[in-house]
């Protein structure tokens, strides 16, 4: 059966993409966070994932309001970057794993989630910037073939934190029997505090960011169990959206390691927090 | 939800007035849409059915009264692609600070 190598968290600000494509990787305001990454990318070579669940959110780049599936499923064979108004991004397209996705998707509905299955799309920074800050960015092909979950944080009524992380415990199960020699790795994206609209924009909280990177790990059933409004009011109108961190953490072990952990604020707006966990 | 304050994400009203805004937006992620938006910006927003408030909010790129009028901030940020503009510098217009301000006393970075 397939195995879950761990679990990575992430910050996915699109300013980190485009530091990278302006050359900025080095300069004094980026070096500090883009070093904070390395030994992550580190155990990431070790380790030697095959295939990567990407948990992240669309920022209305491929889909739009008209239709807003609260949890979706990439079921394709291969997810090429997205233009988000700039032209699109100059790195290599994303394999997909079908063969997963279809066994994720079926397992998901047999275990009374309901998500939409999606066969075409295009993938925007909320992937993307993950992929470069783990993997580093690849001339050619990225090393790893991605099944991205999209989840909708962007137009309420976004979904309950807990169900994230029973969604997570289902990503689990359908890993552990998914019948194949491959190594599993999966991404939790977003966050972490960040406010963009409204008189509170601006708004960030280093303190409780430095605290989720340790609850993530070791305290995740009260995490769950937070209200939407308690996320809002403590990272932000947009860093809420590190609920879906919750995923990551419910698709593993109760007990974990930390391996790496990594925090630099601001990154643009954001507090950007990056863990790296293993199975106890 | 309970209202948290200046946080337009939870008005339900406020997101839905936003659609016309936003799908103008939207088509400004491909490249006939901001050939459109550069060639003739008032008839790209026309085809939308933008209100003239709307309008009067697009063309003098006044963020605060987008964000007021339900635009959603990752959809006319896109107008920045046409026109640039840091997205910092959108935050404190929103805010009511300048930029320098803004950067210091909310971001705290050294300025």
């Amino acid at each position: 059966m397939a195995t879950i190598v761990g679990g990575l968290g992430t910050s996915h600000v699109p300013s980190i993409g485009a530091a990278l494509d302006k050359g900025l990787r080095d300069a004094p305001e980026w070096k500090p966070f883009f070093d904070g990454y390395l030994p992550a990318q580190e155990w990431v070579r070790e380790r030697r994932p095959d295939v990567a669940v990407v948990v992240f959110n669309d920022h209305f780049n491929a889909l739009f309001l008209d239709r807003v599936p609260t949890f979706a499923v990439g079921c394709a064979a291969e997810y090429h970057p997205v233009d988000e108004g700039w032209g699109p991004r100059a790195i290599p397209p994303f394999t997909g794993a079908a063969d997963f996705s279809w066994h994720l998707v079926d397992h998901l509905v047999e275990n009374r989630f309901d998500p939409e299955i999606i066969q075409e799309i295009q993938v925007d920074h909320g992937l993307q910037v993950p992929m470069e800050l783990f993997w580093g960015r690849p001339s050619d092909a990225w090393p790893v073939r991605v099944v991205p979950i999209f989840v909708n944080v962007l137009q309420y009524p976004i979904p309950l934190p807990i169900r994230l992380y029973e969604l997570g415990r289902a990503l689990g199960r359908a890993i552990e029997t998914y019948d194949s020699e491959e190594r599993f790795v999966v991404l939790g994206t977003g966050g972490l505090s960040h406010q963009l609209q409204g008189s509170r924009a601006g708004f960030l909280n280093p303190a409780a960011d430095r605290r989720f990177l340790v609850d993530i790990a070791e305290n995740p059933d009260e995490l769950a169990n937070w209200s939407r409004q308690k996320y809002v009011e403590t990272f932000g109108g947009e860093g809420a959206e590190v609920i879906m961190w919750l995923v990551m953490r419910g698709a593993l072990d109760p007990e974990v390691v930390v391996r790496h952990r990594h925090y630099f604020s601001p990154a643009s707006m954001t507090g950007a927090g990056m863990i790296v966990l293993e199975n106890a | 939800m309970t209202e948290i304050p200046e946080t337009p994400i939870l008005d339900r009203a406020h997101q839905l007035r936003g659609y016309r805004m936003n799908k103008m937006a939207m088509g400004l992620g491909n490249p006939e849409g901001r050939a459109a938006f550069r060639a003739d910006e008032r008839a790209y927003l026309d085809r939308f059915g933008l209100t003239e408030e709307e309008i009067t909010a697009v063309m003098s790129r006044d963020w605060r009264t987008m964000i007021a009028l339900g635009g959603n901030l990752f959809l006319i940020l896109k107008i920045s692609a046409v026109d640039p503009v840091r997205i910092t510098e959108i935050g404190a217009h929103q805010v009511g600070m300048d930029h320098e301000s803004f950067l210091r006393d909310r971001l705290g970075k050294k300025v």
